[in-house]
This record gives C-alpha cells, structure tokens and sequence, in this order.
C-alpha cells in the first residue's frame, strides 16, 4: 500500500492502588492484552504484578478479547499492576462512506437475515449494561439518518455532531453517569461519547460495539511529552457493509488510522473494563492510573514476548 | 363420599363427604357423568369412614405439628410476613398411575430437552443460527450470562434438578404451565407435606398403595456426588442458601438436614487458590459440589452482578478451572422463561429429533411479528407476562382491565414487544379442598421434579401441590397467598419401602471430631446462648417484680420491690427507667414502664425485643439445632406476643392494671421460665458437644455470669433496710432458694448467700460454676495458631477465675457505716470490665475473617 508505513508503540499502562487498611484476598479480571487484527499485531505483551498472584489464568473471554484473572492472598495495602503492550499498527485507507450499503438496507437485514456475519453482529445490536436506548436517544439520532443514506456517511455525521455538540469534560461524569445524563450535560469523556454513539447507533436499529484500548497523542508543538500523561482510551465500532466494522472515534471525530491501539471490544464498557476486582478487607480505596503510549523507532524491533510476571 | 346430582350408585357408603365441582370445569376427583373417578375411590371410601369428625381432629394436630416444626413461607415486601406458617390442606391430589405414567414420560423427555437448550445457548448456538430460536430472544435475554458460555460442565450436564408445574385443562391433557431450571423450589416443602400427610392418615395412605419419595432423593444424592470433580469417598456437598430472608428458607434449612448437606451462605464460602473453600472453625475445607438456591447473577459479584452480597467472589474461576461443580450450573435459569415456552415442539425437534410429548401453555413471544398480531388480535383472552422474568411479577389477565388500562398495556407491547409473551387463558381442573368441614372445589397446579441419575432423570413420584386460595380465582401462587396439598401418584406396581435415613451402603466413616462447624453457626450459636440466657434471667427477675405486685398491692409497702426494679433497668439497659433521678414517681407506679419492658418490641434491651433477637438468631441455625428445640425458640416468642395485642389496643387509655392482668403475666413469665429451662435441659442433655455446643454454651455461662454480676452489684453493693426481703428475692432470681433453706435454714443472711451465687462450684447458677465451665469449653476449641502456651482466653477466663476465688466472702459482706460494701463492688466492677474482653477475644480468634468477609469492595476501573 501507499499510505502511511507502519508504526511500533509500546504501551505501559499502570495501575495503583492503594487502602487505608489490609487487604486479605483481592481477586481481579483484567482485559489488558492487544487483540491482534487486519489493523494491528500485538508483538508483545506482559503484565506485571508488584505481590506475586497465587493463581493467574488467561482465557478468551465471550467477545474473543484475551482476559486475565488473578488473585492475590497475601495481605497488602499497596498493589500495582502494570499491563506493557507492544503493536504494530498498519494504517489503512480510509472506506469510502458513499460506498457503504444505505443505512437502511443494513437494518432491515440485521431485523431478517440469520447470515453468520449478521448473527455475528446482532450481538452488539442491543441494550447492554450501561447503554439503555430511548426515545431520546432515538430523537438525538435521526437528523442523521435520512432515508436511504449510505450507512458510513450517516454514522460519521453523527460522530461529528457529537464532537461538536459535547463538551470533553473528565469533571462532569464518572463510570456511573447514566446515558440519559450524558445527553442532558452534553459533556462527558471519550466513554461517554462512545457510549452515547452506541447508543444512538442501536436507537436506529444498527449494530454497534464498544472499543476500549489507547491513543497517541501529540504534545502541544515545542513542549516535551508528559511521561504518563496518556489516559485509556475508549471508541465505537459500527457495523458497515460492505466493510464489515468501521471504528468511530466520536472524542476526536475521526476514523481511528494509525494513532488507535484497540486492547478489547463488547457490548460496553462493562464487559472490557480494563481491571476490575473485588477486595476482602481493604478499607477505604485510592486508585490512579498512569498511561504512556511511546512510538518506538523504526529499527527498534522488541522481542515478541508474552508473559506473567511479579516485580518486587 | 357423596357426589351430588350423580347416580348414588357409583358413590360410596357414608354421604360423610359431599363434593360437587364447578360447572363445566375439569374436576380431578369427580367426574360430571360417572360420579367419583376411579382412582379417588379406595381414598374416600377410608376417609368416610374415619368420619368428617375425625379427619377434622387429626388435621387440627397436623397443623398443630407444622406451627411446631415451624414450617414456614416468607412473604417479600410484608413485614408481617416473614414465617407465616405452612397452609397444607388435608386432601391430597391423587395421580392414578396412567397419568402418573404419562406425566413421567413427558417430563422425562422435558428435562432433557431443556438440558440440550441450554448446551446449545451456551455453546454453538446452532438453534439461533440455524433459525429456530430469533435471536434476538436470546441476545435480549438478561438471564444469557456471557460470562457462564463455555464454562466446562461435569458430564455434560446443567441440569440437575428440574421442576415443572403442571395443570389439567378442558381438554384433560395435562399441559406445563412453566419451568424452573435454575434452583427449584418445592421439593422439600413436598416432603414435609408427606411427612405430615402419611402421619395425619396412615392407614389411607397405606391403602391407596401411594408410591414412596425417597428413592427420588437418593438419586439426586447420588448425581450431585458423582459430579466432584475429584474422585473422593465423601465430596463435600453444600447447600447455598440466599439466607433466612429468603421466601423458601425453611426449605434449604430442612433439604440440607435431610440430605446431609452443610447448609452455607455466600460468606461462608471463599475462594482460594482457585478452589471454594468453606470457612470452619478449624480452618478452610475444600468445596466439591455446591447445589444452589442462589439466582444465577447473584453467585459470583467477580463477573456476574457487581452489587450482590449473597455470592461468592471468584466463584466463576473456580468453575472455570474445574476445581468445583455447581448444580444446577451457572446460567441455566436462562431456559426457564415464559419466552421461550411457544418454540418448545421446535426446538425438540431439533435438538432431540423427537415430537414434544407434554404440551406447554400456548405462548406467543411478542417480539415476532406474527405473534404480536396474533395477541393484539386476541387480546382480550390473553394474560401477557414478561418474557424474560421467573414468575416475580403476577401475570395480567387482559379481560380484567377498562378499556384505558388495556389501551395502555397494549401501548406498552407495542413499544417494546419483545418484553411480553402472551398466553391462552387456560381452564384449570380444579379438586376439592377442605374448607370449615366441606369440600369445595379450587384450581390446583401441580409441581414436579426431576433429578438427574445415570444417562436419563427420574421423577419424583409426588410433587408439590397448590391450590388457589379462592374459588375463582386463577392465581396460584405460594406469594399470593395459595395452599398446598400432598401429591399421592398411585402404582399398581411394588412399593419401594426404602428410606433414606437408614440407607444401607458403604459405611460412614466414624467420626468424631465435629470440627467442621462453619465459622458463622459457630458465631450464630454463641449469640443464641446469650440470647436465650439473657431472655432467661430478665424473665425471672420481672416474675420475681410481679409476683410482688401480685401479692401486695399496696406497692409502698414492699420494700424490696424499688431494689428490683432499679435492677431491671441496669440489666436490660434500658435507661433511664427506674434509676433516673426523680424515679420517685416511676417506682411507685411501674406498671407503665414494665409494660413497656415486657410488650414493646421496639424497646431495645426488653424482654419483647430480647425474644425477638433470641427467635433472629435462632432462625439463622435452623439446621443446627434438633427440632424440638426449635419449637421451645417459637413458643417463646407467640406467648408476649399475644399479649402485646390486647395491651397495644387498650393502650390509649390505659385502665389501671387489675390483678388479673399482673397474674396472667406472671403465668406468662412462668410459662416462659419453664420453656427456657426445657431449652436449656436440651442443650445440656440432647446436644452433642462439639463445637458448635461449645460456642453456644460459652454465650449462654458468660450471660449468666454478666447478668448475676449486674443483678449483685445493684442491689448489694449499697446495703439497704430491709435487706433480708431483697436477698430472698435474690435467690428466687438465681434459682438457689433450696439450696440456700437446705444449708442456713431461714436465716438470711448477705455472706452466705454471697457464697453460694459466687462461689460454690457445686450450685450451676454460682459465678465459679459458670467460670469453670467457660474455662473448659475454651480449652477444648480448635487452635489456630497451633503454638504452645495459654490462648488469650484461657488467660482472660482463669484471672477472672482466680479474682473470685481470692475475694473472701466475710469482706465482700462487709459493710462500712453507710452501707456501703466497698470489696464487693470493687469485684463486681473488675469483672464487669473483663468478662466482655472474653467475648471479642473470641471473635477475634474464631470469627474475624467472618467480618471482614462482610466487607467486599468491587471495584472497575
């Protein structure tokens, strides 16, 4: 291809938590492992463990993202976790919206065909968790979804009128913000955004999943990189005959090409939140997360590694 | 039995019973041409001849005997209704053995076709993919748990034990009204109705040849044995109850019993290593098996519903690692649903290739069109449910609702049609049931079970019968206020006469050690014995008030009286009371306040709320103690109960107390006495001693000692005239007055008397006696720590012990020009301040990770 070369990033992703009084067993499920896709390979990825676990086990979980379970039986009031990934990203061109099957077609096929791809897709078609349609929600939607028009267009207009109309706002919303509220502040977090777009996308009778993974981001021009200033990041995916599944990225109203790094996908944020656990003891908690997403240079090639491991 | 308006003929001698059934309905028992059915005739034939007398006397015991084992139904959402009590009717429903035959084969096949959904939903999905199932059922489905797809399942099977509620209709087919594949209810409500039933009439039950249940238990016993997942002799099976605010938890209580199960609650279970452990006394002990009555997202809060409290966390890894089985298996309440009823004789095709033999309820889920015009068009004989729920919500009967309501509910399909089913009403048959003495007909759903065994299930040959509790109404439901019936099914064939409790196979392994009490009945027993040892000593001290009051009215001039009631208010608590600072008036009229201390069960620390705590607590280890001490337990707590109710209505003016309400109390108090001392002869006499006895006689010496302690220092400390009135209340109190007049004669006298509640080893009410057997029960609990040397609570124990023995009973009497009895107060206070160190040093040692088990965080990041 012509387009853009390739690209290495290598992910640390670290996570701290911290209690006010010991923790007995604390048992956790993480989705912290690059899938391998067209888009991307995952050439290395480990994940870190300051107590050692005294079980870990890896299974693909429903969606066929990798999960990891791990419990700790030491008492502790102190434990990081540290996921590094390292992909390859292939940059494709973008599809062409005016190409991509009317909006309309697709809907009417994922109410009636039992084709594998569309059975496959009906799983991402409705509620899940934390994305409840409504007719609001419908109402949000419909000013971009003309009778007729090709899917991708409609989708990418919508993804554009949520970056428009929304406010990235990390202080108006947590994990537990309801959908409806989200539409009500009209601000929020990629999460949010992602979630709303879902949301709107299966209002229409579309298919639509939740990609959670990370994104480069550019230091504003003459400054140095903040070492962990990345965050995890979190877009959509619409299902896009004839393309199959086209990510949206509603935070920054693009196609995801080159700068995306997808670690899971589901129905939602529920099902490849990236650690989630439960404590016996423990208290009252603190957790913060450290990202760095770091571009490796061309001739650096890490070895491919896949491991489990306790630093100490 | 006489059927009116049939030919006499075919009727039976004694017109003891008449009975007609409802115009044009399906009777079970009648027939509108041939009068009384076949297989209802040798049944009615012995029941006329007892007489309708004598079947009405024997019922009045068998409920008599269920009040007494406390058989029991929760009602959600009443707060009167926790333990309403069991209604059985005294007619059972008879099966003959054609149907009874017909029923077994249909279910049979049933059983099977539901296990194969749910391989198939839970793996290739091919009855989605392959256009027999819409998908969107599936995918919408809130009981299709992602997480549970792929989990290995021992042998292959979900499905261990299934229930089917069953009904006749117009047409006498026999049609299955719905499923239950997650954790079946009923079955051992079944057999305690048969319990009842074959003790209320034995000799009908013998002759009507009725067909046994026991072999039915066996073989679930026997598959949940062989799905461990080690090869053990003895797998550790338990029985996971939600607890004792769950509707059926009389049922898990009493199943466990029956089976030999541990009955556990989600924090008795813990996982480690990625195996479930149960959380003894003596430590951890792998779990093999877990058969639950836990709802599938409430069992593990890692991956299912983050905010349940009653699962165990990790508990889906541990499945995942084939380190435990769970039966039924995790998801499988997905197939339970009304949605799923109208693709039944699909699905059968498919998946077994054979045509479905027993009919379920014509159901239309509405989320295909076809089915949605079909109800719309149909609406008026249509009772839609919620596709997706297990019977929580009550169904609606269309034709009931105006027109606006209808419009409405049919707004409400239109909008999310995938939500609803609709069903045909159906005519259900009805049989008689006994009401004042007649029989009177009401429409009976019929549940039955299966247990899986070997390649295939087999059926219980009862099952759990309800009937509903008015004539016309549709509704039966144990919720709704239905009864239930014994279900005989009839064989002309052997019957087995085996049962379970004295099954001859392997022989047990002898064992004695006992230590395998789950750290929460360990905790639970302890506060039993202090519940009921503390509900025992305010119950003595306010019999020895009223039989004061009882006897000298003129309250002035009793003048122990105002010592005794001061000591109610330090031993209950509940001040200010009788000590506050212008207590003048409140001594001399305390009927008030007694009222309130014996009948107000929101008086925290009174005798009405003690027994309320004591019957709590009680609740919660069903299991662990022998059923006629738990009949002492639910005496306890009807007799202030009834009380309250005719104080409570008389309590906006209160008329003065008159003589006979104080000796109704005092009898009610002496009742109550008399119970507790039955209780406690139980536990001392009945009870094995092994740990569980240990914790509970630990709570009950430490109470006593306490409220002694309590009783002494408030009314000898300061020494007031007419001492000997008070000491001779004492002893009343502390049970010692024969001992006393046996050793001193009358004299009464403060150092003897000290002696014999303090120190004598050889008087069970004195302090020494209680330390002793603390100090006992403490050396024979299981140590933890396995190190050497004396535990904290032998070292606690023995220094309160030595405290006693060094104080000399002449300078405990002892009293300065005031009155005052400076050597005994300080004793009394020193072991005031020590003896509840005892208590959380056992918490401590035994039951801390209990606590903190209560203190799950989830947390997603």
């Amino acid at each position: 291809m012509l387009t853009q070369s390739n690209m290495l990033y290598q992910i640390r992703h670290k996570s701290r938590f911290r209690y006010d009084s010991d923790v007995l067993v604390c048992q956790n499920l993480t989705h912290l492992k690059a899938r391998t896709l067209d888009s991307q390979t995952c050439i290395g990825s480990r994940l870190e463990v300051s107590l050692p676990p005294a079980v870990r086990m890896e299974y693909l979980d429903y969606f066929g993202n990798s999960s990891c379970y791990f419990s700790i039986q030491e008492n502790h009031r102190a434990l990081d976790v540290i996921a590094t990934n390292e992909v390859l990203v292939r940059p494709a061109p973008a599809p062409d919206p005016a190409q991509s099957e009317s909006w309309n077609i697709v809907r009417d096929n994922l109410r009636l065909s039992l084709a594998p791809e569309i059975v496959d897709a009906l799983q991402f078609a409705y509620d899940s968790p934390y994305v409840k349609t409504d007719a609001e929600l419908l109402a949000f939607a419909k000013p971009s979804f003309p009778e007729g028009r090709p899917i991708l267009e409609a989708a990418l207009d919508l993804t554009g009128r949520i970056f428009r109309g929304f406010t990235f706002d990390p202080a108006a919303t947590t994990t537990a913000t309801p959908l409806h509220d989200v539409l009500k502040l009209r601000r929020g977090v990629c999460q949010d955004f992602a979630h709303l777009q879902i949301g709107c996308l299966r209002a229409v009778g579309l298919a639509s999943r939740y990609v959670s993974g990370y994104i480069e981001t550019t230091p504003p021009p003459g400054k140095a990189r903040l070492v962990g200033a990345d965050a995890s990041h979190a877009w959509t995916s619409v299902y896009c005959p004839p393309y199959g599944w086209v990510d949206l990225d509603p935070t920054n109203n693009a196609i995801p090409s080159g700068k995306h790094i997808t670690l899971a996908w589901g129905r939602d944020y529920d099902d490849v939140s990236p650690i989630k656990g439960v404590i016996l003891g423990g208290g009252y908690h603190s957790i913060s997360v450290e990202v760095d997403v770091v571009r490796l240079p061309e001739d650096v090639r890490p070895t491919p590694t896949e491991t489990f491991e306790s630093i100490s | 039995m006489h059927v009116p308006q049939n030919d006499a003929t075919t009727v039976s001698a004694g017109p003891e019973f008449d009975y007609a059934g409802l115009e044009g309905i399906p009777d079970e028992t009648v027939d509108g041409e041939n009068g009384i059915r076949e297989h209802w005739r040798v049944f009615f034939e012995h029941m006329d001849g007892l007489g309708v007398q004598e079947v009405l006397r024997r019922w009045e015991e068998a409920r008599q005997l269920i009040r007494e084992n406390g058989v029991t139904y929760n009602v959600y959402g009443d707060p009167q209704g926790l333990d309403r009590p069991w209604e059985l009717d005294p007619i059972p429903l008879l099966i003959s053995a054609n149907d009874a035959a017909a029923i077994e084969s249909g279910l049979i096949q049933r059983a099977h076709l539901l296990d194969a959904m749910l391989a198939d939903l839970y793996g290739p999905q091919r009855l989605v993919r392959e256009g027999i199932l819409p998908p969107e059922l599936l995918l919408r489905h809130p009981g299709f748990l992602r997480p549970c797809v792929g989990l290995p399942v021992p042998q292959g099977r979900y499905l261990h034990l299934y229930a089917a509620d069953l009904s006749r209709v117009a047409d006498g087919q026999f049609y299955v009204l719905r499923d239950r594949t997650q954790a079946p209810s009923g079955a051992g409500y079944a057999l305690e109705n048969r319990i009842v039933m074959s003790r209320m009439l034995p000799e009908v039950f013998r002759e009507c040849r009725v067909q046994r249940l026991a072999l039915f238990y066996r073989t679930l016993r026997d598959t949940l044995r062989s799905i461990a997942p080690v090869d053990r002799e003895n797998p550790r099976v338990v029985l996971l109850t939600p607890g004792p605010f769950n509707e059926t938890y009389f049922e898990h209580a009493f199943l466990a019993r029956y089976l030999g199960y541990t009955l556990v609650e989600g924090a008795d279970l813990t996982v480690r290593d990625g195996r479930v452990y149960l959380r003894l006394l003596g430590g951890l002990q792998q779990v093999d098996v877990i058969l639950r009555r836990l709802d599938d997202d409430f069992c593990d809060p890692l991956e299912l519903r983050g905010d349940s409290f009653l699962g165990v966390p990790g508990l889906l890894q541990a499945v995942r690692a084939g380190n435990v089985a769970v039966a039924n298996s995790l998801g499988s309440g997905l197939v339970e649903s009304p949605a799923f009823l109208g693709f039944h004789p699909a699905i059968c095709r498919f998946l077994l290739g054979e045509d479905l033999k027993l009919p379920s309820a014509p159901t239309w889920w509405c989320g295909q069109q076809s089915a949605l015009d079909h109800v719309l068009a149909h609406f008026d004989q249509m009772v839609i449910k919620p596709s997706f729920s297990s019977g929580r919500t009550p169904p609606v009967f269309v034709d009931a609702l105006s027109s606006s309501e209808k419009q409405a509910l049919a707004e409400r399909i239109r909008r999310d049609p995938w939500k609803y089913v609709g069903q045909n009403r159906l005519q259900l048959s009805t049989t008689p049931v006994l009401v004042d003495g007649r029989l009177k007909p009401r429409h009976v759903v019929m549940r039955s079970f299966l247990a899986a065994g070997g390649e295939s299930y087999a059926m219980m040959p009862g099952g759990f019968t309800r009937v509903s509790s008015v004539e016309n109404s549709l509704v039966v439901s144990m919720q709704s206020g239905s009864g239930s019936k014994d279900t005989w099914m009839l064989t002309a064939g052997p019957i087995s006469n085996f049962t379970l409790l004295s099954e001859p196979r392997t022989p047990a392994e002898v064992r004695r050690d006992g230590g395998d009490l789950p750290s929460r009945a360990a905790d639970d027993l302890f506060w039993l014995g202090r519940y009921a040892e503390r509900t025992d000593s305010i119950t003595r001290l306010l019999r020895a008030i009223f039989v004061r009051l009882t006897e000298r009215p003129g309250l002035i001039e009793v003048p122990d009286l105002p010592s005794l009631l001061r000591a109610l208010t330090h031993q209950t608590k509940t001040y200010p009371g009788f000590v506050a600072q212008d207590s003048e008036e409140t001594l001399l009229r305390p009927i008030e306040e007694l009222t309130s201390l014996l009948f107000d069960r929101l008086r925290v620390g009174g005798l009405a709320s003690t027994i309320e705590s004591l019957h709590s607590v009680a609740h919660r280890v069903r299991d662990r103690i022998s059923i006629d001490m738990w009949r002492i337990i639910l005496s306890l707590e009807s007799r202030p109960g009834e009380v309250i109710e005719t104080r409570e209505r008389s309590r906006k003016e209160p008329p003065p107390p008159s003589i006979a309400d104080l000796s109704e109390t005092l009898n009610n108090l002496d009742i109550t006495v008399t119970s507790l001392a039955a209780f406690g002869g139980m536990v001392a006499e009945s009870m094995t001693r092994g740990q569980g006895w240990r914790f509970l006689d630990i709570g009950r010496r430490l109470e006593r000692s306490l409220h002694l302690i309590s009783l002494l220092r408030s009314t000898l400390v300061m020494s007031l005239p007419g001492e000997p009135t008070v000491l001779e209340a004492l002893l009343e109190i502390a049970d010692s007055s024969m001992t006393y007049r046996r050793r001193y004669m009358s004299r009464l006298q403060t150092g003897p008397l000290l002696d014999l509640l303090l120190h004598d080893e050889d008087n069970p009410r004195s302090l020494a006696y209680q330390f002793e057997a603390i100090a006992r029960n403490i050396s024979r609990l299981p140590r933890l720590d396995s190190g050497q040397g004396i535990c904290p609570e032998e070292k606690l124990i023995n220094e309160c012990n030595d405290r006693l023995k060094a104080a000399d009973v002449t300078e405990l009497a002892r009293v300065d020009q005031t009155g005052y009895r400076a050597d005994l107060e300080r004793l009394l206070v020193m072991l005031q301040a020590e003896l509840p160190l005892l208590s959380e040093s056992l918490t401590r040692t035994y039951l801390t990770h209990l606590q903190a088990s209560r203190q799950y965080h989830a947390y997603t990041i």
